[in-house]
């Protein structure tokens, strides 16, 4: 269960993290037919390497499915209203997502209660992959 | 913006400003969203079970928050299906120079498992970055529901890499 609700979310608040990966070719596969995105440049190695990478590498929604979840486990996801991100770094096969999210903000409007969480996803300490941010109501 | 320097190295057809998909009805399958919750490694029962689901108040299975991807690339498929290009050949996408920019998701309502949803997509515009070495097309996607209106609108930009 929640240790905090986000009703009691306060400024600097540090979401319980989420952790995916590593990052696999079969994952890869999987997300691809889970999500319908058939881009070649994630599941085929030799379309890969023609364009000019050494290999395939995630979908960056794989990331926002994953700095998403930190949000939806803590506040449910009726309370999202919404979630922007963007792709700073490829994810590659082998790498862990590990994502987190921070209060930065809280503002009223038509008399309901909002947060602001900034979402970042990294494969490493210094290596970021997505950064975010999403509005969630808390009240 | 630069469109004369880059319409000359630019691939995306900058032409298709305001085009949009026909609208596509698609029903929320339960395969497909337990499909993608799995794969993404969701946890929260409520997007994995229907009892769990009803429990805490919803009228069936609840999808992810990003599952949203999932109707838009069916909706691409089901365009295909009927002849008409979907947006992302419409605007001339290269797939072996195209990145993923941004992603963002505006929610007025959830979707569950047996909904009936509409899904069409729109070009909103172009634009060149970073000198010209990228271009930036902006889609945007939304999923409205036959009696409960407007569900979620995805805003995505992707990017042609130039150089």
């Amino acid at each position: 269960m929640l240790a905090i609700t986000p009703a009691d979310a306060k400024l600097g608040y540090s979401l319980p993290k989420v952790e995916f990966g590593p990052v696999s070719r079969s994952t890869l596969a999987l997300y691809a037919g889970a999500s319908g995105d058939h881009n070649p440049i994630h599941i085929d190695i030799d379309f890969a390497k023609r364009a000019g990478m050494k290999d395939v590498f995630a979908h960056g929604m794989l990331s926002m499915a994953q700095v998403a979840r930190v949000v939806t486990d803590w506040a449910g996801i009726d309370k999202v209203r919404s979630i922007d991100v963007r792709f700073k770094s490829l994810t590659h096969i082998g790498d862990k997502i590990s994502c987190g999210g921070e209060i930065v903000d809280a503002f009223c409007e038509d008399n309901l209660e909002f947060v602001r969480v900034k979402l970042i996803a990294n494969t490493s300490e210094a290596n970021t992959t997505v950064v975010g941010e999403a509005i969630v109501q808390v009240t | 913006m630069t469109n004369s320097v880059a319409n000359e190295i630019g691939i995306f057809d900058r032409s298709t400003v305001g085009a949009r998909t026909s609208p596509v009805l698609i029903t929320v399958e339960r395969g497909s969203v337990d499909f993608f919750a799995k794969t993404i490694g969701e946890t929260g029962s409520i997007h994995l079970y229907k009892g769990a689901a009803h429990e805490a108040g919803f009228p069936d299975v609840v999808a992810p928050i990003t599952y949203p991807i999932a109707l838009s690339m069916l909706a691409n498929q089901v365009v295909a299906s009927r002849g008409e290009k979907p947006l992302f050949e419409r605007i001339g996408s290269d797939f072996s120079r195209l990145l993923h920019g941004e992603e963002r998701y505006d929610y007025a309502d959830l979707i569950y498992v047996g909904d009936n949803v509409v899904v069409q997509s729109e070009v909103l515009g172009f634009a060149d970055i970073k000198g010209g070495a990228m271009e930036v097309a902006s889609l945007k996607t939304t999923i409205t529901h036959s009696e409960r209106g407007l569900l979620v609108t995805m805003t995505s930009t992707a990017i042609h890499r130039l150089q």
